[in-house]
């Protein structure tokens, strides 16, 4: 496999799951602010925190408000995040490698892309309409997860397919579990107790999480047992624990895995080592922000172990592959 | 009588589909008679399912402009181009004859010139070809093969005989359109397709890549064959990644590729590197590589010549072979088939006049206005004059260009190119087209059953690139059960 399409099949992946998990964030999110305490002051700018683009926000527009945010977020192509700039960049890059792919992938990713850039515009244009054309993103999404799952081979095309996917989703659980930090709640004891909870389930859902924590970890919504859920519940497609499982299963099929698996390790250990049950707000922030910080450490050392075009350079004069 | 060719035209020109009487020719018969049986709407119908299969396929190229590169769908007519397989056969016969002096040709140019030193071809043609490469002389690639995929553009005139237009000997493309289109029609009307009998065109992407196999250094081991692309901003891009998908190639760029000290091509792999045995580059010439043609190349390879010169690389088609892709080189082609092959040429040229000797010049400068006057060494319709369409002031600045550089034009009568009915609205309009037909050499020698055929999509038009706007047609060869 050529380092250049091996680096662009990860950064398809990070795209397009950072697409739906944005689309589900906005509408997970949607539903909860309708009915939150007024007393909590839980604003739409939440969203950007979460996704690291409070600053670029600032950059193009004044206040935060329902209507901005969900346009910076949903089609604004100065925000390589938003949902219309990810697909596109999906696409974009899919058009560098089709020929690894099965030839259906390439309509449906082709698909979706005219889905968003035909409705992206409609999405804006209140909650309703928001929800439907978000939801469209979300179904023709899952069915290119699912063509691949079902018409691609495991080969090693697939493998960076999933550590792209893997560490994106890890990235993003991180951050939706640290929004709770960023929320400031109502001063009286009881409203705070509602609308923590509130925050929880809002959490739960942004991950399509609720449910599965309901049937495996119990019926009340609790902070401690939510976030070490998410974090770190090996069974449940969206945590930590289980992305960071995923990574390790793709990297075994590489070839000189040894750096990138050392990198991973260490996040696990971190993740084993976290104790649940006496965190603060700040020292639940602190251990997100290092988890963040290990992901980050992995992008970089799978980026230099198979991306790295310099690193391909120095290797011209040395050993060849034989076959 | 077909209720579509009611009102059609009658001939002004040849036409592919309909005969001199207005009725339909006996091999476009079964395709009139199935769209008889759609109702009014039905034709609409598979007109608008096509459209969305292309913009779901993303079937595109890539138009440059000053707005920025424009990813436009494939134009394309849902009425086929159709021909009966007696008249192909001898077709498929004159391009095969064709390519093969051709690179006959090629070889002996780089070699002994032997066709220089027996006075057929002239030396002073040879200097002014800016597809010369000095660089090549004294080799001879396996086969003595240079040009190992070659489109032929073909056009019939007005009494019905086929001639061929250009060769393209260098990057020739649209050969995935060709593919494409017959997926299309295989979607659209898959009856038509059951009841006559269409001659398949798909094992193209096969025999392109045992054409490339065979020019393998490393005979008898599974090679490594990729497509070399100029990258995703090129117009043809589209095509060279349906390429590599459908032979199971790598796609590479040139920063993908490297030469090493032992003079042979690897590509950067995530395991390292691995060697390359054959590369099917879509990259002219001078782009191809930096160390040996032109220095300030970003899209080549450093150091690839020394790799094929040392025959640890195939290169198709091999650098140089462009040498033959020049249409002054053109009018010396029946010369060549006669003189490699001592055989007539199947399929004739158009008449061609050569700038560069006086006579023939006197007669152009003369003749403008009814003449076409191509530049030798532009492809895609680009520097060419149209004499009978343009304005007394265009004839006048082309005929200053010509005067400065002789050498560099050549002129056709302005031939009658045949139409086939296009659907417009919700009728049939004639209009003008040509074929590319496609054909490969190395150890054996191929021809597409067939090929792109290209339609000009405007009324009376005659420019039939896709970069100008032209559209195209799927191509069937329909065998009658003659002999």
């Amino acid at each position: 496999m050529l380092s250049r399409v091996a680096e662009n099949l990860y950064w398809m992946a990070r795209y397009m799951e950072r697409a739906e998990n944005t689309a589900r964030f906005i509408n997970s999110t949607t539903q909860v602010l309708l009915d939150l305490h007024r007393g909590a002051s839980f604003g739409w700018d939440v969203l950007l925190k979460v996704a690291g683009l409070d600053d670029l926000y600032k950059e193009h527009y004044a206040t935060p408000n329902e209507a901005d945010i969900m346009r910076f977020l949903i089609l604004d192509e100065r925000n390589p995040s938003s949902i219309l700039a990810s697909i596109s960049s999906a696409r974009e890059n899919t058009r560098t490698f089709r020929e690894v792919l099965p030839m259906e992938i390439w309509e449906r990713i082709n698909g979706l892309y005219l889905y968003i850039r035909d409705n992206a515009a409609r999405a804006t244009q209140g909650r309703s309409q928001r929800w439907e054309v978000l939801n469209g993103v979300i179904e023709r999404r899952q069915s290119v997860i699912g063509l691949l799952m079902g018409s691609m081979s495991q080969d090693l095309a697939y493998q960076f397919l999933q550590l792209g996917r893997n560490i994106e989703r890890a990235d993003m659980t991180t951050r939706i579990v640290d929004v709770n930090s960023a929320v400031r709640l109502p001063d009286d004891a009881a409203s705070a107790e509602v609308a923590r909870e509130r925050l929880w389930m809002t959490t739960l859902n942004a991950l399509s999480a609720f449910q599965m924590y309901r049937q495996h970890v119990g019926v009340h919504v609790v902070g401690p047992a939510v976030v070490r859920f998410l974090l770190a519940d090996p069974h449940f497609p969206r945590t930590v624990r289980h992305c960071l499982g995923e990574i390790e299963n793709c990297l075994c099929d590489l070839v000189d895995y040894e750096v990138p698996m050392h990198v991973a390790r260490h996040a696990w250990k971190r993740l084993e080592a976290m104790r649940f049950d006496n965190l603060t707000p700040e020292s639940l922030h602190h251990e997100l922000d290092q988890m963040q910080q290990d992901l980050g450490e992995l992008h970089n050392a799978i980026s230099r172990q198979y991306f790295s075009q310099r690193h391909m350079v120095n290797l011209a004069e040395q050993a060849v592959v034989t076959q | 009588m077909s209720r579509f060719i009611n009102d059609y035209p009658s001939a002004e020109f040849y036409d592919e589909l309909i005969g001199a009487d207005g009725q339909p020719r006996d091999a476009s018969r079964a395709l009139f008679d199935h769209l008889d049986a759609l109702d009014a709407a039905g034709l609409d119908e598979r007109r608008q399912a096509v459209d969305a299969a292309i913009m779901t396929m993303g079937v595109t190229f890539t138009v440059y402009s000053d707005a920025g590169n424009i990813d436009r769908a494939w134009p394309f007519d849902i009425i086929p181009r159709v021909m009966s397989r007696k008249e192909w056969d001898r077709i498929e016969a004159g391009l095969k004859q064709r390519l093969t002096a051709l690179n006959l040709f090629i070889n002996d140019l780089y070699n002994e010139q032997r066709i220089v030193k027996d006075g057929v071809f002239p030396l002073e043609v040879l200097a002014g070809s800016r597809n010369f490469r000095a660089q090549c002389m004294g080799i001879t690639p396996r086969f003595g093969v240079w040009a190992h995929v070659c489109g032929t553009d073909l056009v019939r005139d007005k009494d019905g005989t086929v001639y061929v237009l250009e060769d393209n000997l260098r990057v020739p493309s649209g050969v995935s359109y060709m593919l494409e289109n017959r997926q299309l029609m295989k979607r659209l009307f898959p009856e038509l397709f059951q009841s006559s009998d269409i001659l398949p065109v798909d094992d193209y992407p096969t025999r392109l890549h045992d054409t490339l196999a065979a020019l393998s250094p490393r005979q008898g081991q599974r090679p490594v064959v990729v497509v070399l692309t100029p990258g995703i901003f090129n117009s043809a891009y589209f095509e060279h990644s349906y390429l590599a998908q459908k032979m199971g190639a790598f796609l590479v760029e040139g920063s993908d590729l490297v030469v090493r000290k032992d003079d042979c091509v690897y590509m950067k792999t995530i395991s390292g590197l691995r060697r390359v045995d054959v590369i099917y580059r879509r990259i002219d010439d001078d782009f191809l590589d930096p160390e040996a043609f032109r220095e300030d190349s970003a899209l080549g390879v450093r150091g690839l010549m020394r790799a094929w010169r040392a025959g640890n690389v195939g290169i198709a088609n091999a650098p140089g072979a462009g040498v033959a892709d020049d249409k002054v080189v053109y009018a010396f082609v029946p010369k060549v088939i006669q003189y490699y092959l001592d055989q007539d040429p199947i399929i004739p040229n158009v008449p061609s006049y050569l700038c560069m000797y006086d006579d023939e010049r006197d007669y152009v400068l003369a003749n403008l206005d009814k003449l076409v006057v191509k530049p030798a060494n532009e492809s895609g319709g680009y520097g060419m004059i149209i004499g009978p369409r343009a304005t007394p002031e265009e004839r006048a600045a082309f005929a200053d260009l010509i005067r400065a550089n002789p050498r560099n034009y050549m002129a056709q009568p302005t031939l009658s190119l045949s139409t086939a009915p296009t659907l417009i609205g919700d009728h049939l309009e004639p209009r003008h087209l040509d074929l590319r037909p496609f054909i490969l050499q190395s150890d054996k020698l191929y021809c597409t059953t067939g090929g792109l055929t290209r339609v000009a999509m405007k009324a009376g038009s005659l420019v039939v690139n896709s970069s100008q706007g032209g559209g195209a047609k799927d191509t069937w060869i329909v065998d009658m059960g003659e002999e």
